[in-house]
């Protein structure tokens, strides 16, 4: 954690009450993102992200399974996070822990939806292969390899970036006589399917600090919060999900006030992260 | 240039690259020679029997270099200076650091050293400037001089007989370092000067480069006055909205952003280095805030190739 003197604190207050943070940006500006696709060679789908100091790597791991009884007709998505003790040396051992399942609850609510996966950012039942028999489950990690703040915002981006990345192999069925036997599967080595991930939302944080907010603060500035709302939000403008962090209370005017705010601002992040997407592929290449 | 991550496009790519081609080839030949890295032979004459100092390993009777870093030459010695190190104070130095414990007597330090600095309560001046001996109550009151967490400069004193490093702050200069930003670059970018404490007046900023990469950058304090001022601040933590000035918080920005440039490139932070960078990103019209973008990288980089061009020439014209 960072510890700062009184002096430092009431300057990192009033530059952002005067709209000229301490690294010169405005309040609602994001740090220089840099992506990266194609880190990981064993799996699926991996990029590295960093927002300023912050460095995530997401990578997407797609096995084989079972779908659910209940949702015969769905694929499955798991997410984890797990915070590296090279970002900081409290998380060491487990001192981790509480951040990483934090991260990745918040995560599971903007991207999966619900149980049934009504709502989910992925489109479940594109990773069935045979209804009921066998379908694709898709292991999501995320790595917080250095942490300068505002680690939702980079990690989902950083999973949006590796799902963009993800190529899921081919699967040719051959159609056993009786419903009843397990199918034989064929898996590609050359073909890949390609993710639609226009619809996964990014997430947007505003940090609020004295009678203002900001987005992607750094952990400086986050040391000085009062409460943080972050938002996810997709390409059409719909809000996906919202959780909100810190013990002050918020009047639900500034709430609102705020979504507006985080829709505006995400449509522009979206936008600057679609093309370095593009640049990062095309850079692989 | 581990710092780097820049997205450049193409062009900017290949102007990087240029620029920091020929900064390589303006190095001078013995500097370049001097860099080794690990199982690197480090050249040396073996009838006068030298010393193999920190970095260095005998194999099969050469001398082998077990660091990455700068060869440097004390008469027999031969060592291995390493440049991504933590910092090695030297006596007469001006550090900022940044308390981090209030024990019997004295506050220990955060320097960047390998191990904490102890500041003695007796070795520096007390804020009423009367020279007495300190009392208990002094002692008691230690706290109101410096808190945990707040960043001071002081120098150097010595090392004390166990080993542990000691400072002093026997001066008006030294003291509490208040609203501003502390920086930390690599110590070796700073390099020791006559003159560590700069009063940048046409901007109304104080600057503070530290020999141990700790560089303070905040609005200028007259001194003597640094006392009042925190009793103003009590005052104003109450209405909260005494501020630091909109125009001097843009310099102190702009300053800092220099600095943050210059490092992750990897010069030697000077006075009017920084002051040059600042000032050209105000003539190219480049705003506080993008002044971290690739494009300004970019062009310090130019900038400072052709300044080191322009020194070399004249040298050489000189001559």
């Amino acid at each position: 954690m960072v510890g700062l003197s009184e002096g430092e604190k009431h300057f990192i207050r009033g530059g952002i009450a005067q709209g000229i943070r301490t690294d010169g940006r405005r309040r609602l500006q994001f740090r220089a993102l840099s992506v990266e696709t194609g880190v990981i060679p064993q799996a699926n789908g991996s990029a590295r992200v960093r927002l300023g100091a912050t460095e995530i790597i997401a990578s997407v791991k797609a096995e084989l399974g079972k779908p659910n009884i209940l949702h015969p007709d769905k694929g499955k998505v798991s997410i984890f996070v797990d915070c590296s003790p090279t970002a900081e040396p409290t998380f060491e051992g487990r001192g981790s822990e509480e951040l990483s399942t934090e991260l990745s609850v918040a995560l599971q609510r903007c991207l999966l939806g619900g149980k049934s996966g009504a709502g989910a950012a992925i489109d479940l039942s594109s990773l069935i292969i045979v209804e009921g028999k066998v379908c694709w489950d898709l292991y999501i990690d995320g790595l917080v390899v250095s942490s300068d703040g505002n680690l939702l915002d980079a990690l989902a981006a950083a999973i949006k970036v590796a799902l963009s990345n993800t190529g899921i192999p081919k699967v040719n069925v051959s159609l056993s006589a009786a419903s009843d036997e397990e199918p034989e599967v064929d898996v590609s080595n050359e073909e890949f399917l390609q993710f639609d991930t226009s619809s996964v939302p990014v997430i947007v944080t505003l940090t609020k600090v004295g009678q203002h907010y900001i987005v992607d603060a750094t952990s400086e500035e986050e040391s000085q919060m009062s409460s943080a709302v972050s938002v996810s939000v997709n390409r059409n403008g719909q809000v996906c999900g919202l959780t909100k962090r810190g013990g002050a209370g918020l009047d639900p005017s500034v709430i609102f006030d705020m979504i507006s705010v985080a829709k505006h601002v995400s449509q522009q992040f979206i936008a600057h992260l679609d093309s370095k997407i593009s640049a990062a592929e095309a850079a692989a290449e | 240039m581990r710092d780097l991550h820049l997205s450049l496009n193409q062009t900017q790519r290949v102007r990087l690259e240029a620029a920091l081609h020929e900064l390589q080839s303006l190095a001078p030949a013995a500097a370049s020679a001097a860099a080794v890295t690990v199982a690197d032979t480090i050249p040396v004459n073996q009838e006068d029997n030298i010393l193999k100092g920190h970095g260095t390993s005998d194999q099969d009777g050469e001398v082998v270099a077990t660091l990455c870093g700068v060869v440097e030459r004390v008469n027999k010695l031969v060592y291995v200076r390493t440049l991504r190190a933590r910092y090695k104070p030297e006596v007469g130095d001006i550090i900022v650091g940044r308390i981090i414990e209030i024990a019997p007597k004295r506050w220990r330090l955060e320097i960047n050293f390998s191990q904490d600095a102890v500041l003695m309560l007796s070795s520096m001046n007390l804020p009423d400037g009367i020279q007495r001996r300190r009392t208990a109550v002094d002692e008691l009151n230690m706290r109101s001089i410096f808190e945990e967490n707040d960043v001071i400069c002081a120098e150097v004193r010595g090392f004390q007989h166990d080993g542990s490093l000691h400072l002093q702050a026997r001066s008006e200069k030294y003291g509490k370092l208040e609203r501003g930003q502390l920086l930390t670059v690599p110590p070796y970018l700073v390099k020791r000067r006559k003159q560590h404490f700069h009063n940048l007046a046409q901007y109304d900023v104080d600057l503070i480069l530290g020999c141990n990469g700790f560089i303070w950058v905040g609005q200028h304090v007259v001194v003597g006055e640094k006392t009042k001022t925190t009793e103003d601040q009590q005052k104003s933590s109450a209405d909260a909205e005494n501020f630091t000035p909109l125009e001097t918080r843009k310099h102190i920005c702009r300053l800092a952003n220099a600095v943050r440039v210059l490092s992750a490139l990897g010069f030697t932070l000077t006075v009017e280095l920084i002051i040059e960078t600042a000032e050209a990103s105000v003539t190219s019209n480049v705003e506080v805030n993008n002044m971290l973008g690739a494009e300004f990288y970019v062009q310090t980089a130019e900038r400072e190739a052709k300044r080191r061009a322009d020194l070399l020439r004249k040298k050489n014209g000189g001559r």
